[in-house]
């Protein structure tokens, strides 16, 4: 039966080492990862040191143009309404918005990674119940989960200014949330990969020698399963900034901390489509498009190189 | 088999409905702040009454098992409570009020997506590599990267406040007296071309990317070269074999995909007034309004669980070799 | 397969659909003739509903002024004026007042309204405090009962005497609607005062009521339709028809104003003011009204520590500390930056608003923004700094201050930022993070009502009425028990003038009394108040006029007290220059398609410009039609292409 999973099945494997490096240059070949990637490299490297690009964050008070100035020399992207300069603004967005992505990637991965793995190797009840959590999952209006438990989880935080990686406690619940919310799929790519790869050969031969369970989904199946999780970690990504970004839009954002969601979403409350201010929503609004562009183009290239038949022209 | 497979599909749906609305009374239940304290602001407020709100409001009692069988009853009776903001309003009407706008402006975009969508989804797998896949899947990819709200604005922006073209709020404009049926056709048309827009053009993003996906899968199956080796040619084979059996995986793929279309729901209802649930949902939200959230959110639940349900069966029916 | 087919002929007429649309209604046009003039007006509050004892928000007592007279109006300068009652005459003990009813007035359905109707409506309230019951949000019954409202006596059907248990200043400005005791007696006190028990009363359209007009349709979170009352005993305004509309965000209000979808916006962003006042060809007029209340950083006051909460230290409830902190506070900068200089900065508990109580603080006590002053005041104060320059409080602990604010007044977290700045310099640390509405209330709650205090200091704003006892209330000591006090302070003799301020029916002796509470206030600082921020609205000029300020200088022309805004209202188009409505029949089939649009908008621009923008969209749907049918046919040739 073929599970509906976008068609992510794993390539008859060819070479045991030296995979990673193949499958990276791989990736590369292609038109798309090779863009893709290159845009992530700018990002990232906008997100790793945004102060020795632009120096740091702009507050209200270490605001430097007047209100709401069209582009200039100054202010190449503009200001805001307190005046802060939009281009600091965004580079600092930057680094909000990959580190949280980053966080709540790993959180998703690991979570649905595990779950898919243990659920799909030992099968029976445990394999049950574990799917039966993850439908779940995937069927509740996640959106309105994560709204409703944002503010949940903000509460159980505390109304802290303390920070994790970075990130002030109140971006930490929406971290948590996309991956609470987000396993599920990763789960279930997994274990179905998992369940295929468990009749293999080579796992029966693991198990003859004598080889314990843990040994076999650690040494066998994990490795066979990482460029899949890879594939879908890219994705997972892209919708983890997409989330943050829109929950930041409808308010959830911290206004200290501001990701281009919380741009966007200052950018409404001062009205800036209406009064032309272009600057204030259009440098934002372009890093998110690029950037989901981005980890697409490259989870479409990945998963080219996943697919051998595929590359067959017509 | 089929009978039995059904059975255990409807049993699910079923179990998982019951999950969702124990989820929705913890959800709910556990929330931080209570609603008699809004009425701590106002000076001339007794204690008394206070109190009064509390026990009217249930709060009172412990959460388990008092409020929870209270609210199972309740539940079953298809008694929600009564809205906070909206006093003495239901919330089932007020949710019933906002329903249709929902399912018009959706209920519009997802049959255009999906009929455009699919397509150039389709076109674009079938001529992999030509100018129509290239294009095609690029306008697509941007879009589906994206942010409604985003894309919603800047169409706002250009058609509204520059062109003056179209309203910028709303369903229809309030309280217009209409002089024939046309009339308010007409008015709710004008209103309704921006959203639907927005919404059309952001499933269309995501809908051709997963046709595309699925057309190539099938492209590689057995059954394509057997038929190439018959020598169907190509337009028939892509119509009588490839998109039949590439719509299965993408029609589970929209069923699945409704819970995420909810994002936007909510934020396109946001941007262009649009009074349907989406902007409801923020409302709602943002004045604290618990019992109409938790309505929305069993709503919306149960209907993408029935959902679900209705795609596998219809799966189930296309595809024999199905078991589960 | 016949699925492809299906889906380019679902295409085509989808296209086609489009098009008729759009064609089609213009070929049947309607008359734009006798159409009813229609004020809309625009706000972004939410609205409790039509049952008057539920009003909490400004727009509530808006609806409510519409729909229904007070026992005594309001005029142009907030002064009494004759509302259901047309003149009024106190006892000499002050505890006994004997207005004179209108003779003649009608319900809007036609009955006759009487004393009758106002003992009614005053003897609710009296019986809910009998039986303890609040009515509804607890606002409107509040009046009366902080009047301290006795007994309500109708002797015959024009005169009505009240006593009440003290002489009181309260009674007359006492903000409550006259009801019609012919519908709501069909209800028990219950029905009216609980909106979910069993059988209450909501008072759903159409309401029957004596204002100028009434609400004849309701759709909750959109909007209200009201149609003038036949039977208004007062002078009419142009109007025929109100209809207040509510907007999800302020930047969609402020397009819709521009674009002439609505006449009247309350509550635009300080930008979009600034832009819509710079720009004179825009046809709105902008109007700032001062603000009645302010917004305010309280300190947590509370007068002993509390297990598990209250504040994180001592300093708060410090009167000197509160003082020196407020020195490190640039008030003229916060306006500037903040309100984009739409606002002055706070001064007192009571805003410049309440001309007839404000008064400013002496010149030898206001206090300016300088940091040094407050260095100085903190040490003298026994606030020491220690060797990594922080500063210690009298228990010898590092002054780390939580700051918050509600989730719905996002611009406190840009105050949030600047006071950080400040009060670091002085070697306070702030940590500041938003909180939602709920929580934030839940944190101020006192011990008394099972609370815990939890916050060191917030931000927040009050809203008074035109009388300026509930801009007073929240700083009683009966309040910390009450629960609207939230800086818990705690003053003997403030407590005392609050009480004979509002006994004290002599103007002057009121004022002397309110100047010495405010003074008393400014000195020991339970809270700061940073500005008072002004009302922004616009309002466009092309289809009324007569737009006057309730007050003259200091208010706004709608959204004030009182319906005054609306019945003076003209209408603009009766005006000598010709209205472009009269030109719309002239034009061809296609234009007067565009008067089919939105109809009653006998404005210039925003009608002429639809009839081309029609022509545009017929065009933009050709064009439609033919992108879909060009698909229709590459899409056919790319298959016979296949099929070689």
């Amino acid at each position: 039966m073929t599970a509906p999973t976008a068609g992510l099945e794993l390539a008859r494997p060819r070479v045991r080492r030296g995979r990673s490096a193949g499958f990276l240059r791989q990736v590369l070949a292609r038109r798309t990862g090779l863009i893709g990637l290159l845009i992530l490299v700018v990002f990232a490297v906008l997100a790793i040191v945004p102060d020795l690009l632009v120096g740091p964050l702009q507050t209200a008070v270490s605001a430097t143009g007047g209100r709401l100035q069209a582009p200039t020399a100054a202010h190449l992207l503009g200001t805001d309404e307190v005046g802060r300069d939009m281009l600091n603004l965004t580079v600092h967005g930057t680094r909000i918005a990959m580190v949280i992505g980053l966080l709540a990637t790993v959180i998703t991965v690991f979570l649905g990674g595990l779950i898919g793995v243990i659920s799909g190797y030992v099968g029976g009840w445990l394999d049950t119940i574990l799917m039966r959590i993850s439908d779940f999952f995937l069927v509740l209006p996640t959106f309105v989960l994560a709204l409703i438990l944002t503010s949940m989880i903000r509460e159980i935080l505390g109304t802290g200014a303390r920070e994790i990686f970075g990130i002030r406690f109140g971006l930490i619940a929406i971290v948590i949330v996309i991956g609470i919310t987000s396993w599920s799929s990763t789960a279930r790519i997994i274990r179905s990969q998992t369940l295929s790869l468990k009749e293999r050969a080579f796992v029966d031969r693991a198990r003859v020698i004598g080889a314990g369970n843990l040994h076999i989904m650690a040494r066998h199946i994990l490795p066979n399963v990482v460029n899949l999780i890879v594939a879908n970690a890219v994705l997972v990504f892209a919708g983890a900034v997409l989330t943050e970004t829109t929950l930041s839009f409808i308010g959830l954002g911290d206004p200290f901390q501001p990701s281009w969601g919380q741009i966007l979403n200052a950018a409404e409350t001062a009205g800036a489509a209406g009064l032309g201010a272009w600057w204030y929503f259009l440098p934002a609004g372009t890093c998110i498009v690029l950037v989901v562009l981005a980890f697409t183009m490259v989870g479409t290239a990945i998963d080219d190189v996943l697919n051998p038949r595929q590359r067959s022209r017509r | 088999m089929g009978n039995r497979f059904i059975a255990r599909r409807v049993v699910q749906a079923l179990v998982t409905i019951v999950l969702i609305v124990l989820v929705n009374f913890l959800l709910f239940r556990a929330m931080p702040g209570s609603p008699e304290r809004i009425l701590a602001r106002n000076p001339n407020v007794t204690p008394r009454a206070i109190e009064e709100t509390r026990e009217r409001w249930g709060l009172n009692k412990p959460l388990i098992p008092d409020q929870f069988i209270a609210y199972l009853g309740a539940t079953a009776r298809a008694d929600f409570g009564f809205s906070f903001v909206a006093r003495g309003h239901p919330v089932t009407e007020v949710i019933g009020s906002r329903l249709g706008p929902t399912l018009l402006l959706f209920g519009a975009g997802e049959l255009i997506a999906i009929v455009v969508g699919l397509a150039i989804g389709a076109y674009a797998g079938w001529r992999r590599g030509g100018v129509v896949d290239y294009v095609g899947n690029g306008i697509s990819l941007v879009l589906y990267s994206m942010p409604y709200f985003l894309l919603g604005m800047i169409l706002l922006l250009v058609f509204s406040s520059t062109l003056h073209l179209l309203p910028s709020f709303g369903m229809s404009t309030p309280g217009l007296r209409y002089g024939s049926a046309f009339d308010q056709v007409k008015d709710i048309g004008l209103h309704f071309i921006l959203p639907l827009a927005t919404v059309s053009l952001g499933l269309i993003g995501q809908y051709s990317i997963l046709m595309r996906s699925a057309v190539i899968d099938t492209l590689g199956e057995d059954y394509a070269t057997t038929a190439r080796a018959k020598g169907l040619t190509g337009g028939r084979i892509l119509r009588h074999h490839l998109l039949p059996n590439a719509l299965l995986p993408a029609v589970t793929l929209i069923a699945i995909n409704l819970g995420y279309v909810v994002a936007g729901a909510i934020t396109v209802e946001y941007v262009f007034n649009w009074p349907g649930l989406g902007r409801l949902t923020v409302e709602a939200l943002n004045s604290r309004d618990y019992p109409v959230l938790q309505g929305i959110f069993l709503l919306l639940g149960v209907s993408v669980v029935l959902a679900n349900l209705a795609a596998d069966l219809v799966y189930s029916l296309l595809d024999p070799r199905v078991r589960l | 397969m016949r699925r492809p087919l299906r889906a380019r002929l679902a295409r085509v007429l989808a296209g086609l659909g489009l098009a008729l649309s759009v064609i089609l209604p213009g070929a049947v046009a309607p008359a734009a003739a006798a159409d009813p003039l229609i004020l809309r007006v625009g706000t972004d509050q939410t609205f409790s509903g039509l049952n008057p004892w539920q009003a909490v928000y400004v727009l509530d007592y808006e609806v409510f002024t519409l729909n229904y007279d007070l026992l005594v109006g309001y005029d142009q300068n907030l002064g009494n004026a004759p509302g259901f009652a047309e003149s009024w005459t106190t006892s000499p003990d002050g505890k006994t007042t004997t207005f004179k009813i209108r003779a003649g007035m009608k319900w809007s359905d036609g009955e006759p309204a009487t004393a009758e109707d106002a003992a009614y409506t005053y003897q609710l309230a009296i019986d809910a405090a009998k039986q303890e019951l609040t009515m509804g949000s607890g606002y409107i019954d509040g009046y009366l009962s902080s009047a301290g409202l006795k007994s309500v006596k109708a002797t015959d059907a024009t005169t009505l005497v009240v006593e009440t248990d003290t002489p009181t200043a309260l009674l007359l400005p006492a903000y409550v609607p006259i009801l019609p005791k012919h519908i709501w007696s069909k209800h028990t006190l219950k029905q009216i005062a609980d909106a979910e028990a069993e059988g209450a009363f909501l008072n759903n359209a159409p309401v029957v009521g004596t204002g100028p007009y009434t609400a004849v349709e309701y759709k909750p979170g959109e909007f209200m339709r009201f149609e003038r009352n036949p039977n208004y005993w007062g002078k009419q305004g142009a109007a025929d028809e109100v209809i207040i509309q509510h907007f999800a965000s302020g930047d969609t209000m402020v397009q819709a104003l521009k674009n002439g979808e609505i006449d009247y916006a309350r509550g635009i962003s300080a930008d979009a003011f600034d832009a819509l006042k710079a720009d004179p060809s825009s046809g709105v007029t902008t109007v700032e009204g001062f603000a009645n209340g302010y917004s305010y950083l309280t300190f947590n006051g509370y007068p002993k520590a509390i297990k598990g909460g209250g504040s994180s230290t001592s300093a708060t409830r410090d009167p000197a500390f509160r003082d020196a902190l407020a020195y490190a506070m640039n008030l003229p900068e916060l306006v500037d930056k903040v309100l984009a200089g739409h606002g002055t900065p706070g001064t007192s508990l009571l805003p410049p608003f309440q001309s007839k109580w404000y008064v400013a603080p002496a010149a030898d006590k206001l206090r300016s923004f300088n940091i040094d002053t407050a260095k100085a005041k903190l040490d003298a104060a026994g606030y020491k700094l220690d060797s990594s320059n922080k500063r210690l409080d009298k228990d010898n602990k590092v002054i780390n201050l939580r700051m918050t604010w509600p989730s719905s007044e996002p611009e406190l977290a840009t105050v949030a930022q600047f006071v950080k700045e400040w009060w670091g310099q002085l070697g306070i640390g702030v940590e500041a993070a938003v909180t939602e509405d709920d929580t934030l209330l839940a944190d101020l709650t006192a011990p008394e009502n099972d609370g815990k205090a939890n916050f060191d200091t917030y931000m927040w704003g009050w809203v008074g009425d035109v009388d300026p006892t509930s801009l007073l209330q929240p700083f009683t000591t009966d309040e910390i028990a009450g629960g609207s006090s939230d800086t818990f302070w705690s003053n003997a003799r403030f407590d005392e003038l609050f009480k004979q301020q509002g006994q004290q029916l002599d103007e002057a002796k009121r004022k002397a009394d309110l100047q010495e509470m405010q003074e008393l206030f400014y000195a020991e600082v339970p809270n700061i108040p940073l500005y008072f921020d002004s009302e922004l609205h616009a309002y466009r000029t092309d289809r009324f006029g007569g737009w006057q300020n309730q007050p003259p200088d200091t208010g706004t022309p709608l959204f004030g007290f009182g319906p005054i805004g609306y019945t003076l209202l003209t209408d603009a188009s009766i005006a000598p220059s010709p209205s472009p409505a009269a030109s719309e029949p002239a034009s061809s089939a296609g234009a007067s398609a565009g008067a089919a649009t939105p109809a009653p908008s006998a404005g210039g621009t925003p009608a002429t410009a639809t009839s081309d923008n029609t022509t545009l969209l017929v065009i933009g749907a050709i064009v439609v039609i033919a992108i879909v049918a060009g698909f229709v046919l590459m899409r056919r040739r790319g298959a016979v292409a296949d099929e070689e």
